[in-house]
């Protein structure tokens, strides 16, 4: 995909969340009602298929088109498995399939892969009572494998995030697989693509958080003046933008990274640093935002919540600050001291 | 809706800047064994003329400055590859440091040809050295209001007044000062001018302010009717505010403001040993994180200036998050150390360290404009004010 070709998309897309993804969408998710036509509509479009090549029925674009995609959709609270459903493309066509359409979402981590049955169990699986099919990669016999497993074959209790999106367990007792083979990537990388996806959809929330503090805040009047004058407001809201825009820059960095690195490894530790750093900013993001907008902001009547829910949710989505910081911080300590500094200008795990 | 966006767009240092980098690297680890460890620790803080003048050789001061005065001409992005390896390294360079990153920036931009030619080969060669001469005791983060007064005599200035935290002055050779060369004291941003002053003149008289930790790094430089030549203004009379501005941004910009205590989470890895606690590893993981943020961040804003861009707003900003992490760096490191040093002996050695940095942090938020200050600057730019 050409520079203007990926403007264009990221334009589109941009526009299209939107004004399709209002807060009806957002609270009907919620309350258990799935947004077929919205979902179709992002399908037309060819959403979940961005990073997947144009000869597997996709639209062609890199891992870092639908990584800017991805943060559209959080920038918009976008309430279906998105980022789920294109990294499962992503990891199917990758092993050479063709993705199936329909909404789809990814079970990371715990699952054992033998005679192309698929067994274990997941937790806080995202979207698990609305994907039709399931993808994982697990290790078999020292290598991976891209497993699809339709609904029908898995065991799904739901148990909604507190962002009010259907998460829920999944368990897979000897599950047939409707499509399996060798994997692109590993396991571990598979879990680095879905932090990266969730870093940064919450840059892209966190950027709408932002833009609906300072929004409000000019346009709230007390003591016969616009909030946003008084100096205690102002200083809060640029540590905001601080948060904010460090959020932004360390996932950009990371897609970059990734993309640039190749799918099997790619920026590695800048997702690793990324997500940590997400997830780090997100309750001082939240914090600021609702302290700024008073009561209003707290109410469900207020789309704020949209925002800083998820934001509090996708903190621990494939993997917390505690996961990949013990990662970063174990891998930095067996390299020692003197690897530290080199490790950081080149953005990667000392060797 | 539409706020003002702050963006960071990720920036790759080019391959001869990263290239330059393996030759610093070389060029450190030959040189700084010789450096007393307790030095290291303070870096752009630690003054060795040796070190400068070494380096100058190297043709790395004033790196992108023309040939003609002593610079390489090479690019911004050079410039950084130095200032960070400098500091990631704990390289004593805090001789040069001022007149690399300011006054001779300051001076090419505004200077007269003869000042150039004076001072800005000295400087690359590593033998010349400058304070700032901004702050007294009644103007610090409104320093609009600054009251040393430039009186024109023939010839020149006689210079009435005081300037405070003026680090190096007893060991440097200039300050270029910000006076009041005309109009009166609540005229603000009017009739400010900069005088290049040699710190030698007759009626300057320097005493050390001693810090809390009970270093002399600062200064109070006072003016009794000290007379000044013509030739030392810098730029017009009643430009000090736009080139003082100017200066600043190029204060607030750099790799220093994340990097200044980089020595404490060295050490901290090396106290942890190579297999900490999952739970120590994950906190030494987030505050690795920060610091990569932070640099991919300054790299950015290095990326804009290179481009041509004046991101102020952005290096205000970066300048906050950074000093802030800065101040947190030696509290998270030193409980983490009570608790998770290998030994009883490199914790006792790690607190002192830590100890140190956490008498020194109190001036990460202060100089070079303080958080608050910082913050209405990003205010501003989210256009709030």
């Amino acid at each position: 995909m050409d520079h203007d070709t990926r403007e264009m998309l990221i334009d589109t897309a941009g526009r299209f969340f939107a004004e399709r993804c209002g807060k009806d969408i957002v609270n009907g998710v919620e309350k258990g009602v799935w947004p077929a036509e919205f979902w179709n509509e992002i399908e037309e479009m060819g959403l979940p298929l961005v990073a997947v090549p144009e000869d597997k029925g996709g639209v062609g674009g890199n891992l870092a088109d639908m990584m800017a995609v991805l943060r559209l959709a959080g920038a918009n609270a976008v309430p279906v498995p998105l980022a789920e459903t294109a990294l499962a493309n992503l990891l199917i066509s990758a092993a050479g399939g063709t993705p199936s359409p329909g909404p789809a979402t990814v079970a990371l981590g715990g699952l054992a892969f033998s005679n192309g049955r698929v067994s274990g169990k997941v937790d806080r699986v995202p979207f698990a009572s609305v994907a039709g099919r399931f993808v994982t990669v697990a290790p078999s016999s020292g290598k991976a494998v891209v497993a699809v497993i339709v609904k029908a074959n898995a065991k799904v209790t739901e148990m909604p995030s507190h962002a009010g999106e259907p998460y829920g367990t999944v368990v897979f007792d000897n599950a047939a697989c409707e499509v399996s083979a060798a994997s692109a990537v590993s396991a571990d990388r598979a879990l680095e693509l879905a932090a990266l996806a969730r870093a940064m959809q919450m840059a892209g929330a966190a950027d709408k958080v932002l833009a609906t503090t300072v929004e409000y805040s000019k346009q709230r009047v007390q003591f016969g003046r616009s909030i946003s004058t008084f100096q205690a407001i102002q200083h809060m809201l640029a540590e905001l933008a601080s948060c904010v825009a460090a959020t932004i820059a360390s996932a950009e960095a990371a897609s970059r990274d990734a993309d640039e690195g190749g799918l099997a490894d790619g920026g590695s530790f800048s997702i690793a640093a990324a997500k940590t750093q997400a997830s780090d900013f997100a309750q001082r993001i939240a914090a600021i935002s609702h302290q700024s907008m008073g009561a209003m902001g707290f109410t469900h009547e207020h789309i704020l919540h949209h925002y800083t829910r998820r934001l509090w949710v996708w903190r621990r989505d494939f993997g917390s600050e505690s996961f990949w910081g013990e990662k970063i911080g174990a891998a930095v300590a067996k390299a020692g001291p003197q690897a530290l500094w080199p490790s950081l200008t080149s953005s990667k795990y000392a060797a | 809706m539409s706020i003002p966006k702050l963006e960071f767009p990720p920036f790759h240092l080019p391959a001869d800047a990263e290239a330059l980098r393996v030759e610093v690297r070389a060029f450190l680890k030959e040189t700084l064994p010789t450096v007393r460890t307790e030095d290291r620790f303070s870096s752009w803080n630690t003054r060795s003329a040796d070190f400068s003048k070494a380096l100058g050789r190297r043709g790395w001061i004033g790196i992108t400055w023309p040939k003609q005065y002593g610079g390489s001409e090479r690019s911004f992005l050079d410039r950084y590859v130095v200032t960070e390896e400098l500091l990631g390294n704990g390289a004593p360079a805090g001789a040069h440091w001022v007149a690399d990153r300011q006054s001779g920036p300051l001076l090419l931009r505004f200077g007269s040809e003869e000042q150039r030619q004076a001072i800005l080969p000295r400087i690359t060669a590593g033998e010349c050295f400058f304070s700032i001469g901004m702050s007294e005791p009644d103007s610090g983060s409104d320093l609009a209001s600054v009251r040393t007064r430039a009186e024109p005599v023939p010839g020149g200035f006689r210079v009435n007044g005081t300037k405070v935290w003026t680090s190096g002055a007893h060991n440097n050779h200039y300050c270029i000062t910000l006076v009041r060369t005309s109009g009166q004291h609540g005229d603000r941003h009017k009739g400010l001018s900069q005088l290049l002053v040699d710190l030698k003149t007759p009626g300057i008289t320097i005493r050390p302010i001693i810090n809390l930790a009970g270093r002399h790094d600062w200064n109070e430089v006072t003016f009794s009717d000290c007379f000044i030549p013509e030739s030392a203004l810098i730029g017009n009379e009643g430009d000090g505010w736009l080139q003082v501005t100017s200066e600043l941004a190029f204060e607030r910009s750099g790799p220093e403001r994340f990097m200044q205590n980089f020595h404490v989470l060295r050490e901290l890895v090396r106290v942890l040993g190579r297999q900490p606690a999952k739970r120590a590893s994950a906190v030494l993981g987030r505050v690795v994180a920060r610091l990569w943020t932070l640099r991919q961040m300054s790299v950015a804003v290095a990326g804009m200036m290179q481009g041509g861009k004046s991101p102020a707003i952005e290096a205000a900003l970066v300048k906050d998050l950074g000093t802030i992490y800065q101040q947190d760096l030696p509290e998270i490191a030193r409980v983490l150390a009570e608790s998770d040093a290998t030994t009883e002996e490199d914790m006792a050695d790690f607190l002192d360290v830590a100890q140190y940095a956490t008498m020194m942090a109190p001036s990460y938020t202060i100089q070079g404009g303080t958080t608050q200050v910082l913050r209405g600057i990003v205010a501003r730019g989210l256009g709030l004010r």
